[in-house]
């Protein structure tokens, strides 16, 4: 699903050069729920956002579900974003004036999907998060587990491929972050790729995978279960 | 998407009322500037008779000394904007022009036939019969009187509506009788309305803004009655010296207006030979010591030629644009501050897919209801702007006067009208467009990442 061969990615200012990836190489197969560990200013962030096509890297080659990403438009890049990719931030980063609908809602908008459609599948990802009935209550009103909640509605209502999720309990209790952890197993056993960068050594351990990132390159791979068959995760669906 | 682009503008504005407030205000503020400029521009600059632009003339004669120019000349250039009486006569007598009037404005005592009604002053123009046909006066009952009766003069009287209006009712007073002065005059003509704008035909004192005339008379009376004019009377001869009114028939002073209509411009150009050969015949005898300097010239240059659209129009109009710039500058640096506050959630929209497109047409729309939120504000602070310029500008104007059309008049002068109206809309557009292009193009051009951390 995703493939990097030697990624690499440096911010430049008039002054400094800063390396974040360091010839990063890694694949990530379909199905699979991979955590990405690493001290602050490894790169994880980084790797995250130019795995979700948010920024450009400077060398190497990473292929997206089969599709070589590097000469895409800018256009191209959205279009992945918005149909192949979910996110889910630390922050939330729900849209504070919107309500739980509308949030949801925005990135089938960008998709030009009906309206009819639009409303079963908001609905359904808002169902199955467990916010039903919260559709009119704006971020501010809600706790933090269920704007985390009403973000993964939003990253699945689109039925991505792939979810990357930027330590999605980071700011979350433990049971708070136990639930969320659970909600992502479960989108994750219905076939979606799962990236999440987290500090949580327990978290990351119920993964398929780890990748511990140390100055932007992948330092260590732990396998802590296998992948289950394609078919086999299909048929674990919820 | 748009309603969903103007859903999100309408929410971006909520989100930040003050600012939004001060966006709008300052498009306002600009926009009723320069609407009043527009409008005040515009009630000057129109042509008050266009179907006849080719074919109607004023006439003027350099008849001046030849001495440096008085610091007072605005325009030493030109030659004096009045004839002489003697030079008048001289010009009438060519039979080039299809028609010509020589004229004046003047007062007379109008007595009504109504005891009750007190005897009133009122404006009265003493010209040649053609000014009816030339200029197009319409009529509402009977019509103008005949050359004959110019020299006559004949005992005959054209009304305004207003002023048939105040002394018959409004009544149809074709043969009714009117006293001027103390004389009887029959009624053979009332007009229409009638408020050619500017009041081209005579600019003197007023620049233009006036009404016409409330009685019209035969030229001929000027002499028989000693009717002083009650324009400008200049004289432009060291020589010259008016000693009662007899004076005015031979010194080299102009007061009448002058003004031609030919059937074409062959007939224009064989009448400026006209009129230069004249001047070249009065040279010998003493006169006209300039070279020749005489003008024969359509509507709009004689608007021109007397400032009716002078430079403080201009430079108002220039000021108004100018303070509508500054304005959309004042708008650009809080439309970019506003959009970049909400960078965060631009990129967010970024990451969930929406294009480059999307993120500047959204924000396009937003500026688009900025300008145009201004704009009706702006409007509305015009059309309070053109009230206190009506009283400031037109209150003496105003007052002591009955007549509706001096009303009509000014308020036609601070009118918003459908054109002006609609180039308000249309500046308002450009307004929120030019204020908020490059803000919405430098948040479109944002990579997404930048701002997710922080939002």
């Amino acid at each position: 699903m995703i493939q990097m061969q030697n990624v690499s990615k440096i911010f430049r200012t008039d002054v400094v050069e800063t390396h974040a990836l360091r010839d990063l190489t890694l694949k990530v197969e379909a199905g699979e729920f991979v955590a990405i560990t690493g001290h602050s200013g490894s790169g994880k962030t980084t790797f995250l956002n130019v795995a979700g096509l948010l920024e450009e890297f400077n060398g190497g080659r990473y292929t997206f579900d089969g599709q070589d990403v590097s000469r895409l438009t800018d256009n191209q890049r959205s279009r992945i974003r918005n149909e192949k990719i979910g996110f889910i931030f630390q922050g939330f980063n729900l849209i504070p004036d919107l309500n739980m609908y509308h949030n949801v809602e925005a990135p089938l908008h960008y998709r030009g999907m009906p309206g009819p459609e639009r409303h079963r599948r908001i609905t359904a990802a808002l169902d199955r998060v467990g916010l039903s009935t919260r559709t009119k209550h704006i971020p501010s009103q809600l706790s933090g587990g269920q704007q985390q909640r009403a973000a993964i509605a939003r990253a699945i209502c689109g039925d991505p491929r792939v979810i990357l999720a930027d330590e999605p309990t980071g700011n979350l209790d433990t049971t708070m972050s136990s639930q969320i952890m659970e909600l992502l197993l479960q989108i994750n056993a219905t076939g979606t790729t799962i990236l999440m960068v987290t500090h949580n050594p327990e978290l990351a351990q119920r993964a398929h995978r780890q990748f511990h990132i140390v100055d932007g390159r992948i330092d260590q791979i732990h396998q802590f279960r296998p992948l289950q068959s394609p078919q086999a995760v299909a048929s674990h669906g919820l | 998407m748009l309603v969903h682009d103007l859903r999100l503008a309408l929410r971006s504005l909520r989100r930040n009322p003050i600012l939004s407030a001060l966006m709008i205000g300052a498009i306002a503020v600009g926009i009723a500037a320069s609407m009043i400029a527009i409008t005040l521009y515009h009630a000057r600059s129109g042509h008050p008779i266009p179907w006849k632009s080719d074919k109607l003339f004023a006439v003027t004669l350099d008849t001046r000394d030849d001495e440096p120019p008085q610091s007072f000349e605005r325009h030493p250039e030109y030659p004096p904007f009045q004839l002489t009486y003697r030079d008048a006569r001289a010009l009438y007598a060519s039979k080039i022009p299809v028609h010509a009037a020589m004229m004046y404005m003047s007062g007379q005592v109008v007595t009504p036939a109504n005891k009750s009604v007190k005897p009133f002053g009122a404006a009265t123009r003493l010209t040649t019969a053609d000014f009816f046909t030339m200029f197009d006066v319409p009529f509402i009952y009977g019509t103008g009187w005949s050359r004959a009766e110019d020299e006559a003069p004949g005992a005959v009287v054209v009304l305004s509506k207003f002023m048939n209006q105040k002394l018959f009712g409004g009544a149809n007073s074709i043969g009714r009788e009117v006293v001027l002065d103390g004389r009887p005059y029959r009624v053979v003509g009332v007009l229409a309305a009638w408020m050619p704008r500017p009041k081209y035909y005579d600019l003197n004192n007023s620049g233009g803004i006036d009404v016409p005339e409330d009685i019209f008379i035969p030229f001929g009376w000027m002499r028989t009655g000693k009717l002083m004019s009650h324009g400008n009377t200049n004289c432009v001869s060291r020589r010259a010296k008016i000693e009662g009114f007899d004076s005015l028939l031979t010194q080299d002073c102009v007061w009448l207006q002058y003004w031609v209509e030919f059937r074409n411009g062959a007939d224009r150009d064989r009448f400026q030979v006209f009129a230069d050969n004249y001047a070249n015949a009065e040279r010998e005898h003493g006169r006209f010591p300039r070279k020749n300097n005489n003008r024969v010239v359509d509507v709009q240059t004689w608007l021109s030629m007397y400032d009716v659209i002078g430079d403080d129009s201009r430079m108002q109009l220039v000021l108004g644009f100018v303070f509508l710039g500054v304005c959309v500058l004042n708008t650009l640096g809080l439309m970019l501050a506003k959009f970049l506050s909400a960078a965060p959630i631009s990129g967010l929209r970024r990451a969930l897919g929406a294009r480059r497109i999307d993120i500047i047409r959204q924000h396009l729309i937003e500026v688009i209801v900025v300008g145009l939120l201004g704009g009706a504000v702006g409007m509305t602070l015009t059309l309070g702007g053109l009230a206190y310029l009506k009283v400031l500008l037109f209150s003496s104007m105003l007052a002591h006067s009955d007549n509706p059309d001096r009303v009509a008049l000014v308020q036609s002068l601070v009118h918003m009208d459908i054109p002006v109206m609609a180039a308000a809309i249309m500046l308002s557009l450009l307004t929120g467009v030019l204020a908020g292009l490059y803000p919405a193009y430098r948040i479109g051009r944002l990579a997404p990442a930048t701002f997710l951390k922080t939002q």
